[in-house]
């Protein structure tokens, strides 16, 4: 009897295991389908074995790297619980990944989190597209008229030269300590550094390809658009995603100075009060929030590319 | 029949901070209009010039141009100039590449775009056309940049070097369409070569310049051939008398 049961589950099991099998080969058949209707519509010709082995190897790179990649976070963080929990480093200068995420997880539910995340986010997000809009379009006008870009360019390299930081006290004079103070800090950093990078890349647009459109009749609108501004365009998006990080910059150094609210004031106040958890907790969802922006960019990037 | 293009006692320098530089000195020629002119000359002697000077590109520090009449202006659209380099823009399909310049003259119609389309087909390269130009062959570039160049259906065509880029096969067949795309069409042509046997085949007028600061050497006036294909026409015995002759003119100059 026993054993009969056991057959039964046994080949149970295996059925089981052959429906599954079938299942996904089914499954397996129609995307192939799919593809291959996809690719008919393209008119793209099957790929060759060699170029699957190709395309296998490459993804097989992809792997290897991403999964190096998140090894790495894991032994970190790994690394330092261990060594904060056998007593090798102090929690309390070091904190830790568990004391990180209770702190965190307080944080959010006083609901401090989110408000000065949010206040950080908006000063920075402010910052970014205002010098980053200002700073394209001071960048257009100096491209297209050489007398202003003359007369302007030795005010720009001083101003580039100089460390925003310095102005943090006429800010707040001028414009209060509060929001505003905190985003002009931000837009003195960022503005500078975008007119340089972009009106750089204006100006390294191929010679002959504008003469050649000129021979056509363009005026200059037409070359800005169809010429300078395409082949800036690598330029402008790695200029954007220094922006990004530039701006965050901005918004904790106006918060240090302000302390009012933010995460750079959370930071302020932890160093203060000698909370590590929290200094380190803020510094983690940072990280976190400035690599969301810069995926963005990363994504208009590809949304863009694709368009054209 | 008139002249479509007058070039009298040009000179030109090229001026930069540190140095000035000679270009052309008293250049005078004439163009017919329908006439083929070839320009030919030592490497670095002002070809170049010449041309920029007839499309506008460049003003000339003395003497006087007409083209079609009126100083030489670049928003005319009298001249389809034909760059040396390909300049095609890399962002662009082949096909888009094609409507540029009709872009920029607000004449991209569904005809022109079908007859730039139509060059494409006729110089084999249809099956390109959404492809990007870095995919291309420097040939390739080559006969793309002449047909977009072709599309706009100047009155005046500029060509610089326009086949150095084409294998010998494809050089002639190309030579034999486009002569007979200009005569067809009634086109003016001012074409640059450093290949003398190109220009013997199919100029209707070759001028040779001197060594640079570039004047004029020579101009002969061909009559031999002259409904015969570049082809056939390379072949004959006048053309490599004349070839003969333009070689040592030139061989002077080095
Ligand atoms: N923008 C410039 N500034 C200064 N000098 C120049 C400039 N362009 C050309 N020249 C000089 O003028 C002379 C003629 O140049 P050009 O380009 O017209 O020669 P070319 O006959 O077309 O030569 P190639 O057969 O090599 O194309 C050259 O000696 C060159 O050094
Ligand atoms: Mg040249």
């Amino acid at each position: 009897m026993k054993n009969d049961i056991k057959n039964n589950t046994g080949k149970k099991n295996k059925l089981i295991d052959n429906k599954e099998e079938k299942n996904k080969q089914t499954l397996n058949s129609e995307i192939d389908n799919k593809t291959e209707k996809k690719s008919n519509k393209k008119n793209k010709p099957k790929y060759s074995l060699e170029h699957k082995k190709f395309l296998n190897k490459i993804r097989l790179k992809t792997f290897f790297v991403i999964f190096i990649q998140i090894t790495i976070l894991i032994a970190f963080f790994g690394l330092w619980e261990i060594l904060v929990n056998n007593g090798v480093l102090d929690g309390f200068i070091y904190s830790s990944p568990s004391r990180m995420i209770n702190t965190l997880a307080e944080l959010s539910r006083s609901g401090e989190l989110l408000t000065h995340s949010l206040i950080t986010l908006k000063e920075t997000l402010l910052a970014f597209v205002i010098a980053t809009g200002i700073g394209f379009l001071v960048a257009v006008l100096l491209w297209s008229n050489n007398t202003i870009k003359r007369i302007l360019e030795p005010y720009i390299v001083v101003l580039n030269s100089l460390p925003k930081i310095a102005l943090g006290p006429i800010i707040i004079i001028w414009f209060g300590a509060g929001t505003k103070a905190i985003v002009v800090m931000g837009i003195l950093i960022v503005i500078i550094v975008t007119i340089i990078n972009i009106l750089n890349a204006f100006l390294n647009t191929d010679k002959n390809t504008i003469l050649a459109l000129e021979s056509m009749g363009a005026n200059k609108a037409q070359i800005f658009f169809k010429v300078v501004l395409p082949s800036s365009f690598p330029d402008i998006i790695s200029t954007l995603k220094i922006n990004v990080g530039l701006s965050w910059i901005g918004a904790i150094m106006g918060e240090y100075l302000v302390s009012k609210a933010g995460l750079g004031y959370l930071l302020v106040y932890g160093g203060l009060v000698f909370d590590l958890d929290l200094i380190m907790t803020v510094t983690i969802v940072l990280c976190f929030l400035a690599s969301l922006m810069y995926f963005l960019i990363a994504l208009l990037e590809k949304i863009v590319k694709a368009r054209h | 029949m008139n002249e479509i293009i007058t070039v009298k006692d040009v000179s030109l320098i090229y001026h930069s901070k540190k140095f000035e530089t000679l270009a052309l000195k008293d250049i005078s020629f004439k163009i017919e209009e329908g006439d083929f002119v070839a320009l030919v000359g030592p490497s670095g002697c002002g070809k170049t010039t010449i041309l920029s000077l007839i499309s506008g590109l460049l003003t000339c520090s003395s003497g006087e141009i007409l083209v079609n009449g009126l100083k030489p202006d670049k928003k005319s659209k009298v001249c389809g100039y034909m760059f040396q380099k390909d300049n095609l823009l890399p962002w662009r399909t082949v096909e888009k590449n094609l409507y540029v310049g009709l872009e920029i003259q607000h004449t991209n119609t569904k005809e022109k775009k079908d007859y730039a389309l139509s060059l494409l087909k006729k110089y084999g390269l249809e099956n390109f056309k959404t492809k990007r130009p870095d995919e291309l062959s420097g040939g390739m570039r080559q006969r793309v940049s002449l047909i977009r160049t072709l599309a706009l259906n100047p009155k005046i065509l500029l060509l610089d070097e326009p086949f150095s880029a084409l294998d010998f096969q494809t050089r002639l067949k190309v030579c034999d369409d486009v002569l007979k795309i200009l005569k067809d069409e009634k086109k003016t042509a001012l074409l640059v070569t450093h290949d003398i046997y190109e220009a013997v085949s199919m100029a209707d007028k070759i001028i040779v310049l001197s060594a640079r600061p570039a004047t004029i050497k020579n101009i002969h006036t061909l009559t031999f051939g002259r409904d015969k294909t570049p082809f056939v026409r390379r072949d004959m015995k006048e053309a490599t008398d004349l070839f003969q002759k333009i070689w040592s003119e030139i061989q002077d100059e080095k």
